[in-house]
């Protein structure tokens, strides 16, 4: 029997071509038959669910008690859920697997959202995201140049600031307790100079505490004369300084000279960094192939340890289940040839958001932390007031 | 505020006094035997004249219990535990959630305890300031106190604790300024924070660490340039008048985004006229003139076509239009820097009339970048007080999310950049005067000058977000307005650039 409305029965032609079943719904005729959601259907789903309390709320097992279309299937309903889900988020952040599939993703979600699942044809859908997209990647690379562009300029103030500095420590004489190793610093930063992009303070991760602490010793009697700032810093707490007090908070102080000449004297590869050369050498390399990233790798080797503190700030990351996989793809699209640098594992899950929200799996106290109340104390004035 | 004095008296060991923790009202027991005591840096505080009584109505405002809780808490050691405060909100996401935060560890514990002990005396030295029972004594005390409980230093301070450092420096610059008289712009001339006892080095450390731990400079930079692109596409020569070029590392990348147009386009001439300042206290990395040769140094090395000139304020700072030299057929861009590592807040009569004065120029463009502080509305001192407060905070979060570790360094950049502008903004709202003119900010006064909103292209909010994902995950970007892209850090507001443009002139 030849029932013309019943799809399953017509044979496959070389268009698709839609019939209209007795249920009311319309599906193609290629070989493997797919519902097409039409205005009314489409509008008759979103008062479902709307009726349901909204997509999130909603099953496909409900709408499709909801809708009572004869010949849906649970099927239909799930894929098409799920995209009116996903069309219900245009603001999600870039989830950077690939940019460019996630931005695809998001550019369809937002034109599709805009424009209603079936106002327009698939082309223009497709031609408008396209564009996007295209628009989307000349802007990474323009901005790529850009940061290198102003990475190169950096580089050369920083290059003037350390003749500057090497001049006066030569003509002020005022480095003799450190010696020669201030000025073997700063020819050091001269070698390495052009192969930084972003000299300087990423090698502070190689200076760890510790590692301050021995310039610190070394230092500490030759900067009381050296630096302007007074040591007003303590206000009125002496903290018991383990280089001995000398009445003048040295501690900041040498930090602070250390940093500064940290900045203009990157690698300073004296004698005391040797447990340290391996990894600084292949930084270096690192740093200089990869121009794009460096503030990406530095952040990331500094994820590499476990951070307690940061998880005190106690903030909770709604969005966080999202974006657990992030470090090593994140990165991938700005830079193809990219290096990583020895220290940058990406074996940690958390990624760059360890520090902040992932919860340990230690037992827990219940508190609110500073920042809410502040918050609310904020909230509080602003409302009274 | 009786709770806390006591609290604190019983802390110095003054044995005369018995530590009631009772809710009560009045300050003292009355006791005739009142012993002068010298305390270290007490600059000889007289305990006689404290007031006996303390109007605790008045101070609340009406809400006695919320207040008494409030003090309360600042006693107790354990206040994070059983804070009165239940709201449903989060410190500083926007999103309602019905969960109170969970933290780890017992160190956490203590480390949200003291923030919020810290956070509570601050308000409290604010309202003993300013507050309807003013109490300069009470202030001291306070401060006193704030001063045994935080430090600047690297070392041993939580974020909390420094920044509560400067916080309180600053109260006690307002508490000795208001004793002496002094409202002079350099109020901290003596102070360790005035910029120009920065060693240069320290300067230039400083700000090549932030821009690598956080977004502030590159996206001001950024957002900027790429609306000066997009308004300057078909012209031959541009004309740019910068505020305070610093070193001048924004225009590297524009010179190089016009060097490398698409459309194989000549690039424009470029000329940039820097602003300089007529005093003799200025400069933050070199002079202007250092920065202009390198700038042409730069333009050479890239094939761009550049000149650069200067132009000086006026002696008291402000701006005069006609000192800016003007080439017909150039399209004019005003830039206005006014974020974090510029030190031009020190003059915001000078910015205003630079602002206003720049109409006058009839530019194509211009862009301003400035911390967004909110609605200041008539809050008086202590709802500005409380925003500075949770703005600075979610700044120095920000700053240590970019280097984790390095306390140290987050250390250099707050004192370099942070502490004194934290002085300063709140010596300004102290004084009645807005942090930014009056209340509003300067986009306000931008629009009520009489420019127009520019939109905000797409390129420009994809290049924003991209630039973002390059820091950590917790910087996000927004559209305000039209004309302004916004970069917060989680859920508070911290930067905002916008670009304006002058209607056409009718013919």
């Amino acid at each position: 029997m030849f029932h013309p409305k019943k799809p399953s029965t017509m044979n496959s032609h070389d268009r698709p071509m839609c019939v209209q079943g007795d249920s009311g719904l319309v599906l193609t005729t290629d070989p493997k038959p797919r519902l097409r959601w039409t205005v009314e259907l489409h509008e008759r789903f979103v008062d479902a669910v709307t009726q349901l309390g909204g997509p999130d709320k909603a099953t496909p097992k409900t709408i499709m008690r909801v809708m009572g279309v004869k010949g849906l299937t649970l099927y239909h309903l799930k894929s098409h859920l799920q995209k009116f889900r996903l069309g219900k988020q245009p603001h999600k952040e870039f989830s950077d697997h690939s940019i460019k599939d996630a931005s695809a993703l998001e550019l369809q979600r937002s034109t599709a959202s805009s424009s209603g699942m079936t106002g327009r044809t698939m082309n223009e859908m497709q031609m408008e995201v396209q564009r996007r997209l295209h628009e989307q990647l000349e802007v990474q690379r323009h901005l790529q140049l850009r940061i290198e562009a102003q990475g190169k300029y950096m580089q050369t103030i920083l290059e003037k600031a350390c003749q500057t500095l090497a001049g006066e420590n030569m003509a002020s004489g005022s480095y003799k307790g450190i010696g020669n190793q201030g000025v073997h610093d700063i020819s050091a930063m001269k070698d390495f100079g052009p192969a930084l992009n972003f000299p300087s303070l990423q090698d502070l991760n190689l200076y760890g505490s510790e590692q301050l602490e021995l310039q610190q010793n070394m230092e500490r009697s030759s900067l009381d004369g050296l630096m302007p700032t007074n040591g007003n810093m303590c206000l009125g707490k002496k903290r018991p300084s383990p280089y001995g007090g000398s009445g003048k908070s040295p501690v900041i102080w040498s930090d602070d000279l250390r940093l500064h000449e940290l900045g203009t004297a990157p690698p300073c590869l004296g004698p005391q960094d040797d447990p340290f050369k391996g990894d600084h050498e292949i930084q270096i390399a690192a740093l200089s192939i990869d121009r794009g990233n460096d503030i990406d790798c530095v952040s990331d080797m500094y994820e590499t340890k476990p951070i307690l503190t940061g998880d005190a700030m106690g903030e909770k990351r709604f969005d966080n289940s999202a974006k657990l996989e992030r470090p090593s793809p994140r990165r991938a699209p700005l830079s193809t040839d990219r290096m990583n640098p020895v220290t940058n594992t990406s074996a940690m899950p958390q990624g760059r958001n360890s520090p902040f929200g992932i919860r340990s799996e230690r037992p827990v106290t219940i508190v609110f932390g500073w920042r809410r109340c502040l918050r609310n104390y904020l909230y509080w004035f602003q409302g009274k007031f | 505020m009786a709770m806390v004095v006591n609290g604190i008296i019983a802390d110095l060991n003054l044995s005369c006094y018995a530590a009631t923790t009772t809710t009560t009202t009045t300050f003292f027991t009355t006791t005739t035997n009142t012993p002068t005591i010298s305390i270290d840096g007490d600059r000889g505080c007289n305990w006689n004249d404290w007031s006996p009584v303390v109007d605790w109505h008045a101070i609340s405002g009406g809400h006695d219990d919320d207040f008494q809780n409030l003090v309360e808490s600042m006693m107790d050691d354990n206040t994070g535990l059983h804070h009165p405060y239940r709201f449903n909100r989060e410190g500083y996401n926007s999103v309602l959630s019905p969960e109170p935060m969970i933290v780890d560890d017992k160190r956490n514990d203590t480390e949200d305890c003291k923030g919020l002990r810290l956070v509570h005396l601050l308000m409290a030295a604010a309202e003993a300031l300013t507050g309807v029972n003013k109490s300069r004594d009470l202030a001291r005390v306070i401060l006193f106190r704030l001063k045994e409980l935080v430090s600047p230093s690297p070392n041993d301070g939580t974020n909390m604790e420094r920044l509560a450092a400067y916080f309180t420096e600053a109260l006690q610059g307002l508490l000795e300024g208001a004793s002496n008289g002094v409202h002079g712009k350099h109020m901290f001339s003596s102070g360790p924070h005035h910029r120009d006892d920065h060693h240069q080095t320290d300067i230039l450390a400083a700000f090549q660490l932030l821009q690598d731990m956080a977004p502030y400079v590159k996206f001001g930079h950024f957002t900027a340039n790429q609306a000066i692109l997009e308004a300057v596409a078909h012209d031959r020569r541009v004309h740019i008048v910068d505020y305070d070029i610093m070193e001048g590392i924004q225009w590297a990348s524009l010179m190089q985004a016009l060097v490398s147009r698409k459309d194989g386009a000549l690039a424009p001439h470029l000329r940039i006229t820097a602003i300089s300042r007529g005093g003799p206290n200025r400069r933050s990395i070199g002079s202007v003139q250092e920065t202009g040769r390198r700038l042409v140094a730069f333009a050479a090395s890239i094939g761009q076509s550049f000149s650069f000139h200067q132009c000086k304020l006026n002696f008291d700072e402000t701006f005069r239009p006609s000192t800016v030299k003007l080439i017909k057929g150039e399209a004019l861009v005003i830039n206005c820097m006014l974020n974090l590592p510029h030190f031009n807040y020190r003059a915001p009569d000078s910015v205003a009339s630079f602002l206003s004065g720049s109409k006058t120029l009839n530019p194509r463009l211009v862009t301003l970048v400035e911390e967004e502080m909110g609605p200041m509305g008539d809050g008086g001192f202590m709802s500005r007080f409380m925003n500075y407060l949770h703005h600075y905070s979610a700044v120095y979060d920000s700053l240590q999310a970019g280097f984790p570790m390095q306390n140290h360094a987050c250390a250099l950049v707050e004192r370099v950049f942070l502490g004194p502008r934290i002085s300063r903004s709140l010596a300004q709202i102290y004084r009645g005067r807005g942090g930014d003119n009056e209340g509003c900010s300067w986009g306000q006064l931008l629009g009520a000058t009489g420019f127009h909103q520019v939109n905000i292209s797409f390129a420009n909010h994809c290049q924003a977000k991209l630039l973002l994902g390059l820091f950590n995950d917790g910087y996000r970007v927004e559209e305000l307005a039209n004309n302004k892209l916004v970069l917060g850090w989680k859920s508070r507001r911290l930067l905002s650039a916008s670009i304006w443009t002058l209607p056409e002139p009718d013919i």
